[in-house]
């Protein structure tokens, strides 16, 4: 059974112990959004409407599974989240067809039009949460928030902490020198700023552009010729070509990795944001970077 | 002399993008350096020929259309080629060379429907109704390509806009090769059309009574102007500004005459374009600034000094 | 015979009636002659015929003995310099370069001017009194000036028709009767022909040898001024009552204003 399985069953025995309906503290629930928005709730929020993947995964993680009543057609993960009634697009969300729903609370992401649909929603007297996670310390904080909002509080903490003791491991020595290349025209790779980057470094491995303050940026091909990353990490879905397509141009074979066909590839459903199967991550690409050290 | 003084500075420019870049390499190795031999050296010359293809297309249609503001993109060659990228990436088309193939056959497919729209009665290019014909092509690929991508999964459309941005990042001697062998017809038409352009100022009326053959020209400068943007495009994405302000800055000082200005666009295109991705690799290494911005930082003030010293009468 | 209209007809695509009909138009080397009539005549038509640029219905136009419309554009401008109605240009341009237009149908794509084609430019501007101006932008020149300049630009051309389309729309009473002075200094002695379409009927029959006054696309009145423009035909074309005074052996219109209605 996968580890995050095994947390989503903890979780549900953790529901069933606490009984259904709301656990026990009595009052209001108030948390800050990551846009500084203080929000409320009377009681644990009972219909949740999630408007991003990473959101849907951690109420799952959580063990709010059975509150989750709308989600983004993107919304795949886990599985179980299929069943859930789809309402659209996140990023520019159909607020009716979200009201359909009768939310008490709706998680959006954080970004400048998600605040003016958040307003809108507390217009229609829905409480709205934005939220946006870069980096693994905004799961781990997300975890804590939701878990308080959704009556899971101790779930919540305990991935929370989990995630915590995975992000402040002690960084083992740096092995394989990595490029995480994530866009061939113009070149765009990833830095200091991105949750990969956090990986590659829990990994032990070394991201030649850890010197790059933001998540991503557009580098001079022959910055990546002349740093020369032992490998070249892609995130790609499943089906993925290897080595891509962009690996076959002529300028691409400036770089030794590339010549090589030294690629990395990871599957976009566990490396493609931050998620609470964080230590899933971590230990897969250490094994993947274990694997291109070894000749 | 002015030539010489453009020569140099041509030279200069390419000197300079030879030697500079994010990535450090000592002077005594640049000879040896494989950075330099298969990255910076053809991407300084691709740069060069793309420039200078721009100017001297933006100089050519600024004569048809009769309008200082024209420039290589108003008639909707951008629009097209993005929509013909989008296309290739939504779909999964063609492999490495996918990308390109698909944003030229896009501007050519502009081409050819402002050409037909532009035809008035009778067969002759009307230029005004080419820049509406142009204005609408361009606004129309843009919307179908705005609602392919808004409709698609998000990230890997969202970098084709990247792409179109404009940048030289695809330079490498394959694609310099091809550029260099297609761009030389093009060019020789637009020069054998110097003249009936000096002509075509005037209107096309006193055009014809001078003994230029208007419909020809017309036709020969549009389909000659516009392969050049094609080519660019597809190779460098949308580098704008080079194409309107170039033959300006060519006209301050070698007047209306396409004779000389032609040739001085080609090179002052090329020698700007050639500075502006240089200075697009280095100010703000290790990351890089998409060559178009910096073609108008640098463009401006330059622009802004030589009227002041040569005045527009 | 430098030019040769026989008895041309035309009508444009989707009118009711005939642009021209049955008109025809002959000159020779030294000829200087005017065609006058009112708006919508035909007057436009004669000479887009005349060059080549549309085909009659019937007739032919021959420009020095060779079917118009098989001269290619530029050899025509080697043979035809015209001075167009309306022109603009998109660029500034100085007055030297804007004559040295002019010499490009004896120019060959590739080869630079010579020094043959600069000296036709400077006896061009002479010719024209334009020689001061040579130096100065187009868009500082006045009326007149402009006109000179457009002139110098035709006779740059070396042609053997000089064409003036209209030459005195926007000029004064001095600009006007230079022009016309200098147009026919120039038929004389080189042997150039000169067609001057113009609405200015006083001025023309004063310079002109022979006028071809158009009504409604037909000739009413073609020949010498004095013997043609009698005072019934000019108030048949131009529907207005005239009289005819003379005045240096050329006829001279006056018009006449209405009778004052008797109260």
């Amino acid at each position: 059974m996968r580890p995050g399985n095994s947390r989503f069953v903890a979780g549900l025995a953790l529901l069933a112990a606490c009984g259904t309906g709301a656990p026990g503290r009595p009052g209001a629930l108030a948390v800050t959004d990551d846009a500084g928005r203080r929000v409320t709730l009377a009681a644990p929020a009972a219909r949740v409407v999630s408007l991003a993947p990473s959101l849907t995964e951690l109420l799952f993680a959580l063990g709010a599974g059975p509150q989750v009543v709308g989600r983004t057609t993107w919304c795949r993960y886990p599985p179980a989240a299929a069943a859930v009634a789809d309402v659209g697009d996140g990023l520019n969300p159909n607020l009716e067809a979200v009201a359909a729903r009768r939310p008490d609370l709706v998680l959006l992401y954080h970004s400048p039009l998600n605040e003016t649909a958040a307003a809108q929603l507390a217009r229609l007297g829905i409480a709205a949460v934005l939220l946006r996670q870069d980096r693994h310390a905004d799961v781990a904080r997300h975890a804590r928030l939701l878990g308080v909002l959704t009556g899971h509080a101790a779930a919540g903490d305990s991935i929370g902490r989990v995630l915590d003791s995975v992000v402040a491991r002690p960084t083992p020595p740096a092995g394989v020198r990595v490029a995480f290349v994530v866009w061939d025209a113009p070149p765009t790779v990833i830095g200091a700023g991105s949750y990969l980057d956090e990986l590659v470094t829990l990994a032990g491995g070394a991201n030649v552009f850890h010197d790059l303050r933001p998540a991503s940026a557009t580098v001079s091909l022959e910055t990546i010729a002349d740093r020369d990353p032992g490998v070249i990490a892609i995130l790609a879905d499943s089906g993925a070509v290897v080595p891509p397509v962009w690996a076959r141009r002529p300028e691409w074979r400036a770089v030794r990795a590339v010549r090589a066909g030294r690629f990395l590839v990871l599957p976009a459903d566990l490396f493609g944001r931050p998620s609470p199967r964080a230590p899933e991550a971590v230990a897969e690409l250490r094994r993947l970077l274990a694997r291109e050290a070894t000749p | 002399m002015k030539w010489v003084v453009l020569g140099l500075a041509a030279a200069g420019a390419l000197g300079a993008a030879v030697v500079l870049g994010p990535a450090a390499i000592p002077f005594a190795e640049l000879g040896t350096s494989p950075i330099v031999r298969d990255l910076r050296l053809p991407r300084a010359l691709l740069a060069f020929l793309v420039g200078g293809a721009l100017a001297t297309a933006g100089t050519g249609l600024q004569g048809l259309l009769r309008n200082p503001l024209a420039d290589p993109f108003l008639l909707g060659l951008s629009g097209g080629a993005g929509l013909g990228a989008v296309l290739a990436i939504a779909l999964g088309w063609g492999g490495p060379w996918g990308l390109p193939v698909a944003a030229f056959a896009g501007a050519v497919g502009a081409m050819v429907l402002v050409y037909r729209l532009g035809l008035v009665g009778g067969g002759a290019l009307d230029p005004r109704t080419m820049l509406l014909a142009g204005v609408a092509v361009g606004a129309f690929a843009a919307a179908v390509t705005t609602a392919i991508v808004s409709l698609a999964e998000a990230s890997q459309l969202r970098n084709a806009f990247l792409w179109l941005w404009g940048g030289l990042s695809g330079a490498s001697w394959q694609t310099l090769a091809v550029l260099a062998a297609y761009v030389p017809v093009p060019l020789a038409v637009l020069a054998a059309a110097a003249r009936p352009l000096d002509l075509l100022a005037l209107g096309e009326e006193p055009a014809r009574y001078l003994g230029a053959d208007v419909e020809r020209v017309k036709r020969r400068v549009y389909l000659a102007a516009s392969l050049l943007t094609a080519a660019a495009v597809a190779v460098s994405g949308v580098i704008g500004f080079v194409g309107l302000l170039v033959p300006h800055l060519a006209r301050l000082v070698w007047g209306h005459r396409h004779r000389a200005l032609l040739p001085a666009a080609f090179l002052g295109g090329g020698t700007l374009l050639t500075l502006a991705d240089t200075l697009a690799r280095t100010v703000v290494a290790p990351r890089e600034l998409p060559v178009g911005i910096v073609t108008a930082l640098v463009g401006v003030p330059v622009f802004a000094l030589l009227l002041r010293r040569w005045g527009a009468p | 015979m430098i030019l040769d209209v026989r008895d041309v007809t035309f009508r444009y695509p989707g009118a009711a009636r005939d642009a021209l009909a049955g008109v025809s138009l002959a000159l020779d080397a030294g000829d200087f002659v005017a065609v006058l009539g009112p708006n919508g005549s035909g007057k436009t038509t004669l000479l887009r015929i005349a060059l080549g640029a549309v085909r009659p219905a019937t007739g032919e136009a021959r420009v020095a003995g060779r079917p118009a419309h098989v001269w290619g554009p530029q050899e025509l401008a080697r043979a035809v310099g015209v001075v167009p109605q309306r022109e603009e240009s998109a660029f500034p341009l100085r007055v030297r370069d804007a004559v040295l237009l002019g010499r490009y149908p004896h120019l060959s794509p590739w080869a630079p001017a010579r020094a043959a084609d600069y000296a036709a430019v400077e006896r061009a501007l002479s010719a024209c009194d334009a020689l001061p101006l040579a130096d100065r932008w187009l868009a500082t020149l006045s009326g007149g000036e402009h006109q000179r300049v457009r002139l110098a630009r035709a006779l740059a051309q070396e042609p053997r028709l000089l064409v003036l389309d209209e030459p005195t729309a926007s000029l004064d009473l001095r600009h006007e009767m230079e022009l016309f002075e200098r147009a026919r200094l120039l038929a004389a002695p080189a042997g150039l022909a000169v067609l001057v379409i113009t609405h200015h009927v006083n001025l023309a029959t004063r310079f002109a040898d022979r006028v071809l006054l158009l009504h409604d696309g037909r000739a009413a009145a073609q020949g010498r001024p004095g013997d043609v423009l009698t005072r019934d035909t000019v108030e048949r074309v131009f529907d207005w009552p005239v009289a005819i005074e003379r005045f240096d052996g050329a006829p001279q219109i006056v018009p006449l204003r209405r009778p004052q209605e008797a109260r």
